[in-house]
């Protein structure tokens, strides 16, 4: 249509950025999440999970953790209902009884009177297990005779779907072009960063439970069955949810348990899941291997499509099946199939239970369909965009499953896409290596799935004073419900914004709702939000009539005050004087509207058969590359979006959500993975789980089609999850189109585009078996982890003198603390402080100094923070590589944590200081119990430091003129701390500008750094011909292994790689 | 141990009953300041960020007893009975924010850029947006906030 629709002429409210709700606690800090709500008297829970991905619990004893002071109350599956619960396949405990089946299972809880006590006491409970054959994949779960994760599925096959819509042999017997291939997706954590959480009280008989759950309707039903009691002996009260994504759509045991602990103590208990935990046990998007054919005609029209699709459900089910179905079956509505075929399952597996993520099933499909697509364009000879725009859908179509398109304007999104991205000239104009790709999306407004209803119920209420108030069980989960059901409720009574309030979940309180879930909240529970205004409003309208006298017809609403249509503006009176005088009359009564709206939808039949959703919501999305072919990174430059959510309510939130999903979907495509040994990631924390940050993004155009849907409340409809969905494909189609190669496994990785660009580098690679990460695994299940209560408080020391230090250091049981970083890590780890005493550096004048003498000597004290280094002007002037070194942090807030001793102290070959150092020929001078002594730094690593000494300081010489430095460290994804790769080199010139020395360093290689002088090309004219022959040798010096930073393979030749470039680079700074 | 710092304006004391705990719990447990969040008590993710002495810091990893004689700043003390800060006005006006979750510590960490360098380059705002976390906005409205509370000229100074 291409232009605002007439129906949306003058609202007043709708379409405006209005003031968020919720803004101004969210700002000032006042906003209560469930982790800062204090209740007298509350207890801390804790929960111990199992280590093993599968085990028979053969006995536990609790006789340790019970004997601990402080402990309230240990339980476990004994303490519980016995009862099995689950979304639509109950086969969960909300502790485990017998069996373990996940690295992660629930086995027993604490409640102790604080949140270390808790922990502690956990440690001390015992645990026999008998460790049984596991399942860690989904061929290992489908083989023949494989261990069964629940002993009454037999096969692990915990649910499928297979059908046929049509002719579809003969749809491919018709096709002149045929596409196919096999695509694999990979587990995606929401990583609110906000935490599952739960605060459980039970009083009277009842449980009252504050959580952060998105759907506090639908978590009520399912916690309630877990504990074996009626839902009306439960009251979940919403706190505020600091992301929800679908990890919060109750299917987790944290509530259960709490809810349990109140029980058995009597008292508040509060538990909150560590990030460790929510890494190992909330419910990630569920990888899928998905197996795509298509079938077009000559000009391009699609006339078949055939998928077979296994998805990794994990141990427990949760959602998964419903999400399996989305996959199955939803894309089928997004181009004019005629003909389609699925096979789908859903396979048990020894895994952490996967389940609703935004997105839900569709973008793991569209990774796969959406590049089927791209790849049968280029066999075609028809630009992609064409293709889809041709094959798109339009209203009035009915997909093979009875999905009925009413609103559709997914042409419209795919013409602005390539508009907003210059898609046509920056065809033509393609430089090497760069590359235009796109996908297209569409998501429901809303889906039947938890039986024939996907409705909700509001109340609309007009006090006394003249306000309203929206009475609803729907929620806040930071998508903006508050705002935009208030916009709406306002501009049906013709009330201001700011005169309109809403309450907050209570189920106690609350009509029925279903909540947060399924881009339903604005189509939904909008609309019945609007009845209910619209009730309250024609109640409202007949109690003016009666006080003017004049029939309701002939009078109107501006802003807050009723009068006569044709009336002078003094005849008008407020709302307020209207509804006092309604009230206080004999007889009286407040105005009470109250709406009910039901998704115009069909519960789908056991294949899926049904259309799911009374409208839906499309996407089209363009993505710009370039690829750097001697590394195989990617830099994303420039993302389109262009999205049909009808009407846009508050267009400021509305790109808010297409923005926050398209960067949640560039993590899900490169960034976002863990590597994972035994069945739980090797490292369960944000440090391996980089999430996309604010510094590398690309440039992103967000626009919406002009569209009105004539069911949605003022023609809007939902777009909570479509900006993510086909983001990772259309990465992947932009990366094919650059250079050729084409990614089937998520995720996309420098490493992958770098081994299909040069697979004569990795022609002899001998690979390793994995083997279990080197000291362990660091998460708190770790067999021979510390372990049990705090053993000692330590004292905490300021010491005056580095003498001071070391006399105390001798003293045995003493820690330096210089930034603090280090301690307050492990205490994070372990619980535990790391010495009896700590001794403060941060106090010794001596040790805090920073300057360079009259030889140029730059000497820098060992308590001295990086942020001091990098904000220094003649060190950034003269030691370039310092300040690299130091920049590649990543930010102020901590290059002020991490001191010079802090970096250089441990000697680790993979800190970024360092390096820069060797590569200056850099000396550091140690105190100890003998006295002080100076150093190389390159001999202190050969040779380590003795085991009283300490870091006094670091010196640098100055340099050479004509001497050039430069430091580089190579993250694939930014991750905390070692990188892939980091490299420092120095190049000197003589007066004729040929090559003095060169030395390049090389970090992440092994234990020791690689320093190599670059002999043969002293006295030499430099090339950069010359310098990558010179680096060659790195690769045999190199001792990588793998991990999740890359394959020791690609590491090494990472290493060659940036030893090339940044000996080039400070050739070129030299010069 | 016995610290004593000035939190917010007031001067206050905290008792340690070991010397490792962390800055994040005593304002969280001791003075029930829950503005700053904990999302990975690693210094990964940003979002208790509080200003110690005038510079971004993480609550999570900052020892509570090196901060004995430190200026802690928490974003409870930046509104004023006459209104909001300049920067969280810019935030509310500007919609840059979801679930809120991490909004503290992106409303202290601008806070600590601004009232040091009231015109930052673009490079310098990118660096401090990117030291936060945000898992909802894509960032997109929280840059239009930093630019919002720079155009609107407001000199960034701690409250009187």
């Amino acid at each position: 249509m291409n232009a605002p629709d007439p129906r949306t002429a003058g609202l007043l409210v709708i379409g405006k950025d209005v003031q968020r709700t919720d803004a101004i606690p969210k700002v000032t800090g006042a906003a209560l999440y469930v982790a800062d709500i204090q209740m007298p008297g509350m207890l801390h829970g804790a929960v111990l999970r199992s280590p093993h991905p599968n085990a028979r619990i053969v006995s536990i004893d609790l006789t340790a953790a019970r004997a601990m002071p402080g402990v309230k109350s240990v339980i476990t599956g004994e303490d519980t209902a016995h009862k099995k619960w689950g979304a639509f396949r109950p086969d969960l405990y909300p502790l485990a009884i017998g069996r373990v089946r996940y690295v992660g299972d629930e086995v027993a809880a604490v409640a102790a009177i604080s949140p270390e006590i808790a922990r502690a006491a956990v440690d001390k409970i015992v645990v026999k297990y008998e460790v049984l054959p596991a399942v860690l994949s989904m061929d290992q779960a489908m083989a023949p005779n494989a261990p069964l994760v629940h002993d009454d599925c037999a096969g692990n096959i915990a649910h499928e779907f297979n059908f046929e819509r049509g002719e579809v042999d003969a749809g491919f017997k018709a096709s002149d072009c045929i596409v196919e291939g096999t695509w694999e997706s990979q587990r995606q954590w929401h990583t609110s960063l906000e935490t599952i959480g739960c605060v459980a009280q039970f009083s009277d008989g009842r449980y009252t439970l504050w959580c952060n759950s998105q759907t506090p309707y639908l978590a009520r039903g399912r916690y309630s069955t877990a504990l074996g009691i009626p839902e009306s002996q439960m009251r979940v009260i919403q706190t505020e949810v600091g992301g929800g994504f679908g990890g919060k759509s109750g299917d987790d045991n944290c509530s259960v348990i709490c809810a349990l602990l109140a029980r058995k103590t009597g008292k508040p208990v509060k538990l909150i899941h560590t990030r460790e935990e929510e890494f190992l046990a909330s419910h990630p998007r569920m990888p899928m291997r998905y197996r795509v054919k298509l079938g077009f005609s000559k000009a391009g029209k699609v006339l078949a499509k055939e998928i077979k699709m296994w998805a990794d459900n994990g141990a427990y089910t949760g959602k998964s099946q419903a999400i399996l179905g989305a996959a199955t079956v939803r894309h089928d509505a997004l181009y004019k199939y005629p003909n389609a075929r699925a096979h789908s399952r859903l396979v048990y597996t020894n895994l952490v239970p996967t389940g609703a993520f935004r997105g839900f099933g569709n973008p793991s499909a569209d990774w796969a369909v959406e590049q089927a697509w791209d790849l049968a364009a280029e066999k075609l000879g028809i630009d992609v965009a064409d293709l889809l725009h041709m094959n798109a859908v339009v209203p009035g179509d009915v997909s093979p499953h009875n999905h009925k398109i009413t609103s559709c304007e997914l042409k419209q999104c795919i013409d602005k896409a390539v508009e907003l991205i210059d898609w046509k000239a920056k065809h033509k104009n393609k430089h090497p290596n760069h590359g235009l790709g796109m996908g297209c999306s569409l998501h429901v407004n809303g889906r039947r799935s938890f039986g024939d209803w996907d409705g909700s119920s509001a109340i609309v209420r007009i006090n006394d004073d003249g306000r309203a108030t929206i009475i609803t069980g729907e929620g806040e989960i930071g998508q903006g419900t508050l705002t935009v059901l208030r916009q709406i409720a306002a501009e049906e009574l013709g009330l201001p914004f700011e005169d309109v309030d809403i309450t907050r979940p209570d189920t106690d309180v609350h009509p029925y709702a279903l909540g947060a879930l399924a881009s339903r909240i604005t189509y939904v529970a909008g609309n019945a939000v609007k009845r209910a205004a619209g009730e309250a409003s024609k109640q409202l309208m007949a109690a003016a009539a009666e006080q003017f006298k004049l029939p309701a017809e002939d009078l109107t609403i501006i802003n807050g005050q009723i009068g006569p249509k044709a009336g002078p503006e003094s005849a008008y009176k407020p709302v307020a004087v209207i509804t006092r005088a309604n009230i206080y009359k004999r007889g009286g009564q407040p105005i009470i509207g109250v709406g009910n709206f039901d998704n115009p939808s069909d519960f789908p039949d056991h294949s899926r058969y049904g259309n799911e959703s009374g409208s839906y919501n499309f996407a089209a999305q363009c993505v710009e590359v370039d690829v750097d072919p001697g590394t195989g990174m990617v830099t994303l430059d420039e993302i389109s979006a262009v999205v049909d959510c009808g009407t846009v309510l508050h267009p400021a939130m509305a790109q808010g959500q297409v923005h926050g999903g398209m960067v949640q979907g560039i993590g899900f495509a490169m960034t976002e993975y863990f590597d994972l040994w035994n069945g739980q990631p090797t490292d369960p924390q944000l440090k391996d789980y980089p999430l996309p940050g604010a510094a590398n993004l690309p440039k992103m155009h967000v626009a919406f089609a002009d569209s009105y849907e004539p069911s949605g409340p003022f023609g809007a409809k939902g777009l909570g999850e479509i900006g993510l969905d086909a983001i990772p494909a259309a990465i992947a189609n932009a990366i094919a189109d650059a250079v050729g190669v084409r990614i089937y496994n998520l995720p996309i990785t420098s490493e992958k585009i770098h081994r299909a660009l040069h697979p004569e580098l990795y022609a002899n690679e001998k690979v390793a078996p994995a083997v279990e990460p080197k000291g362990g695994m660091w998460s708190r299940l770790s067999v021979g982890k510390p372990s049990g209560p705090r053993p000692f408080d330590a004292e905490f020391v300021v010491a005056k003198s580095v003498d001071d230090a070391v006399a105390m250091m001798a003293a045995g049981d003493t820690a330096l603390v210089s930034g603090g970083m280090s301690h307050a890590l492990r205490r994070e780890r372990t619980g535990y402080p790391q010495a009896k005493r700590l001794v403060s550096l941060a106090r010794v004048p001596e040790l805090l100094a920073m300057g360079i003498n009259a030889q140029g000597v730059l000497s820098i004290g060992s308590a001295v923070n990086q942020q001091r280094i990098f904000d220094d002007a003649k060190v950034k002037q003269r030691w370039q590589a310092i300040h690299d070194a130091l920049e590649a942090v990543g930010h102020t807030r901590l290059r002020r944590m991490i001191t010079v001793g802090g970096s250089i102290g441990p000697l680790i070959a993979g800190f970024d200081l360092p390096i820069a150092l060797l590569a200056l020929n850099a000396r550091v001078t140690v105190a100890g119990t003998a006295g002080r002594r100076t150093l190389a730094l390159t001999e202190a690593f050969e040779k380590r430091f003795a085991k009283d000494e300490m870091v006094v300081s670091v010196e640098a010489d100055t340099l050479p003129a004509h001497t050039g430095t430069a430091f580089h460290k190579y993250m694939l994804r930014g991750e905390l701390e070692i990188p892939t790769v980091n490299v420092a080199a120095k190049v000197t010139l003589d007066a004729a500008g040929n090559c003095n020395a060169a030395r390049v360093v090389v970090g992440c290689m092994g234990w020791k750094p690689i320093v190599l002088d670059l002999a043969q090309l002293a006295g030499k004219s430099l090339s950069e011909q010359a310098i990558r022959d010179a680096v060659q040798q790195v690769r045999t010096l190199a001792q990588p292994v793998s991990d999740v930073r890359g394959s020791a393979a690609y590491k090494r030749e990472m290493a060659v790689e940036w030893a090339a470039r940044i000996v080039v680079k400070a050739w070129q700074r030299a010069q | 141990m016995l610290i004593k710092f000035t939190l917010n304006g007031d001067p206050v004391e905290a008792h340690l009953n070991t010397g490792d705990r962390l800055l994040a719990d005593v304002l969280r447990e001791d003075f029930q300041l829950t503005g700053a969040k904990l999302g990975c008590n690693i210094g990964a993710c940003g979002i208790c960020t509080v200003i110690v002495n005038g510079e971004p810091t993480p609550a999570c990893l900052q020892l509570a007893a090196m901060c004995n004689g430190a200026d802690i700043r928490t974003v409870e003390g930046l509104a004023t009975p006459e209104g909001l800060h300049p920067i969280q006005q810019a935030f509310v006006k500007q919609t840059a924010l979801q679930c809120g979750i991490c909004i503290p510590g992106h409303v202290m960490q601008a806070c600590s850029l601004l009232e040091k360098n009231p015109n930052p380059s673009e490079e310098e705002i990118r660096a401090s947006v990117d030291s936060v976390y945000c898992r909802c906005t894509g960032y997109h409205r929280i840059f239009e906030a930093y630019k919002e509370a720079i155009a609107a000229g407001q000199r960034v100074g701690r409250k009187s």
